[in-house]
């Protein structure tokens, strides 16, 4: 009976190694047209996407691919782009390196694209860039982390750099005479660097980080990493992540009867937050953009009209509210086309056209892009909102 | 003490998880020796069905019951279309078979639900504060669901004559059919033992670690290990191996690094199959029938 044992377990087990391999590399996407016959000027202008639609990013690529789609038809109703047609080619990446890497490829060898808008999260995103600055394929990500486009040529982006908004939340923290922030931060991309940010930033505002937690995007369970915040005794906590773990630990850091108050980031600048952190969502306070507050803006705002639309738009078409990705994804879209009306799709000249981007009104903020600054936004473009009875309200203006 | 004590709490109900998940895969190892790798699946499966059914006004009670009896009956489905069709089913056969099927019940979850996680709201109950200890209700409705639904099983297979046939007609397959077990029927309560249990695990978690497609695989093979620990038969051991997997996967992302969490089990899976292939407890002769 040992043997017979033995026999059946190392084949069961090897199969299991076999079958842990296919939790990294599900389905494969094999998309990708014909070969391309070169960036031309006619026929159609051929814009392509690479998005975390599957995977822990699926909070942020599925709004922003329905914005992307809604988009495109809009314009192509309208006649596209000097009677060019656009074509949109969108890829998910699954939220890894690996795919963006993939899809990044595909884009640009098979599908020959002039323009390429992606990835939703800083990780993928940082895969893109080496691929499309050797391609000299201008590119603009929907992510946060600053440096996805520093010191690059090619690269642009249209989420509030991950600096300014740690700015807000720590202007905030000094106003309130707080001295110790702990932090829990999302263990990808999205969060490297962030203690450093805070570190540095604190030091002129009399604030010290005292812990520094971090979870994967795809955890479920933050009892570990807050017994520790709650070991850390801060005057605030500060969670850096995207939905739903940032939600999720939220939930876990209230249930341990913490009760600092919390800051969290931009990335949970959407509904599934509230449907992730559930009442223990109330009185987070969390820089962001003015979509998700759009009902309380002066009607003198500039962004107001461009905003209201846009709700109105999506809600039409996709029967729910958009996120500040689908915002992002929107100003993407905005700043990319807005370029190709310029300047045609021949490579140099639509990068220098986004480049020379300025005062173009989007949803997540007014952009004007400049050569060291391929990010577009001021610390302007983010309001801090609360979390109130399961919706952001604008908290100071 | 407090902290440690919370992390006790944390691995408990997570290892209950895994221990319903073990139980469902014991189940049908014991009977057909087949290695179901769609166990996790079954687990997500009744968890966004279960969220679809409250999202349209079902009442949670009656959306629970549903789920668990679909997907039940979708395990049967399985056992019939595929499991009961291959003449010669060897252990490697039935993995790779039911990989496949867990790529396609993965596939058919992301297009009818979508990429993004959803969440089932949390049973009756109120949360508890002992000392510094928080403990969310919905903790107690999982570990409850383990004594209950695990204990059950477990007592099924063991005290019952209906569980002991069906062991027997694994073991002895020709002398039990001359007794009168007919293979096919065991095969099918199996299966459907199997069905229940993974449901009863996806609807119970759900409301604290949410329902994605892809969760299935995962939460299935951190289950194949504690099972391992049981020597793929003894649900006693297997149920105690979950709850000490997930106590031990907590204090390494407590006292180690939460990035570790997720190794812990396939670390401890290689240790046992090198060091005790048979299962933790089991002395090699001991198997019973």
């Amino acid at each position: 009976m040992h043997r017979a044992q033995r026999r059946l377990l190392i084949p069961a087990a090897t199969a299991a190694a076999i079958a842990l391999a296919f939790t990294g590399c599900s389905t494969s996407n094999f998309g990708g047209d014909s070969g391309g016959d070169g960036a031309s000027e006619e026929g159609p202008i051929k814009i392509g996407a690479v998005l975390d639609i599957t995977g822990v990013g699926a909070n942020l690529g599925v709004p922003e691919q329905n914005t992307l789609n809604m988009l495109a038809e809009q314009l192509n109703e309208a006649g596209g782009i000097d009677g060019r047609e656009v074509e949109l080619i969108i890829k998910d990446n699954q939220s890894t390196e690996d795919g963006a890497a993939k899809a990044t490829t595909q884009l640009i060898e098979n599908d020959d694209v002039d323009l390429i808008i992606g990835s939703s999260r800083t990780g993928p995103s940082l895969a893109m860039r080496p691929l499309v600055e050797a391609a000299q394929v201008p590119t603009i990500s929907v992510a946060a982390n600053a440096a996805i486009v520093e010191g690059s040529d090619w690269v642009f982006k249209t989420a509030q750099n991950d600096l300014v908004v740690l700015e807000r939340i720590l202007d905030d923290a000094e106003a309130k005479g707080y001295t110790k922030v702990a932090l829990v931060r999302d263990a990808t991309g999205f969060g490297e660097g962030i203690a450093d940010i805070i570190t540095e930033l604190g030091s002129e505002r009399g604030i010290t980080l005292t812990a520094t937690e971090s979870f994967e995007p795809s955890a479920t369970d933050f009892t570990a990493q807050m017994t520790n915040i709650r070991a850390a005794d801060a005057d605030a906590v500060i969670i850096w992540g995207i939905t739903p773990s940032a939600g999720l630990a939220q939930a876990a850091y209230v249930q341990l009867g913490v009760d600092k108050p919390v800051y969290q980031s931009h990335g949970v600048a959407n509904d599934a937050f509230f449907e992730a952190a559930g009442p223990a969502a109330d009185g987070v306070i969390a820089p962001m953009g003015r979509l998700l507050v759009a009902d309380q803006l002066s009607d003198d705002d500039p962004q107001k009209a461009v905003i209201d639309q846009f709700i109105a738009d999506y809600t039409e078409s996709f029967d729910s509210a958009p996120s500040s990705f689908a915002g992002h994804a929107y100003d993407a879209w905005l700043v990319g086309t807005k370029a190709i009306e310029e300047a045609g799709t021949d490579p140099e000249a639509l990068r220098d056209a986004i480049e020379a981007t300025s005062d173009v009104v989007g949803i997540s903020g007014i952009f004007t892009m400049t050569p060291e600054n391929h990010s577009g936004l001021t610390a302007d473009a983010l309001i801090m909102a609360l979390a109130e009875g399961g919706r952001w309200t604008l908290y100071e203006e | 003490m407090t902290d440690f004590l919370q992390l006790t709490v944390a691995g408990l109900s997570q290892g209950s998880v895994y221990a319903l998940l073990a139980v469902g895969l014991i189940a049908t190892y014991t009977v057909r020796h087949v290695v179901n790798i769609a166990q996790g699946d079954y687990a997500t499966l009744a968890g966004l069905g279960s969220i679809s059914l409250v999202t349209a006004g079902v009442p949670l009670p009656v959306a629970i019951l549903i789920a668990l009896v679909s997907v039940t009956l979708a395990s049967v489905l399985i056992e019939r279309l595929v499991i009961s069709r291959v003449k010669n089913l060897t252990t490697l056969v039935s993995i790779i078979l039911t990989l496949g099927v867990s790529t396609l019940l993965q596939a058919i979850m992301l297009l009818v639900w979508g990429a993004e996680a959803k969440r089932l709201p949390a049973f009756p109950g109120s949360d508890l504060n002992l000392g510094g200890v928080s403990i969310r209700s919905q903790e107690l409705w999982m570990l409850g669901a383990l004594v209950v639904v695990g204990g059950g099983v477990l007592l099924f297979y063991e005290k019952t004559r209906w569980g002991k046939a069906l062991r027997a007609s694994a073991e002895q397959p020709v002398a039990a059919r001359i007794v009168g077990i007919s293979p096919a029927a065991a095969s099918i309560i199996a299966f459907a033992i199997a069905g229940f249990v993974g449901a009863a695990a996806g609807v119970v978690s759900s409301p604290i670690y949410l329902s994605i497609w892809s969760g299935g695989l995962l939460l299935g093979l951190k289950g194949f290990v504690a099972a391992v620990l049981g020597g793929l038969v003894s649900f006693r051991a297997a149920i105690v191996g979950a709850l000490l997997l997930g106590i031990i996967e907590s204090y390494v992302a407590g006292y180690v690094a939460s990035g570790w969490k997720d190794a812990v089990a396939f670390f401890i899976l290689i240790i046992v199959l090198i060091i005790r292939p048979a299962g933790l407890v089991l002395r090699p002769n001991a198997v019973r029938v």
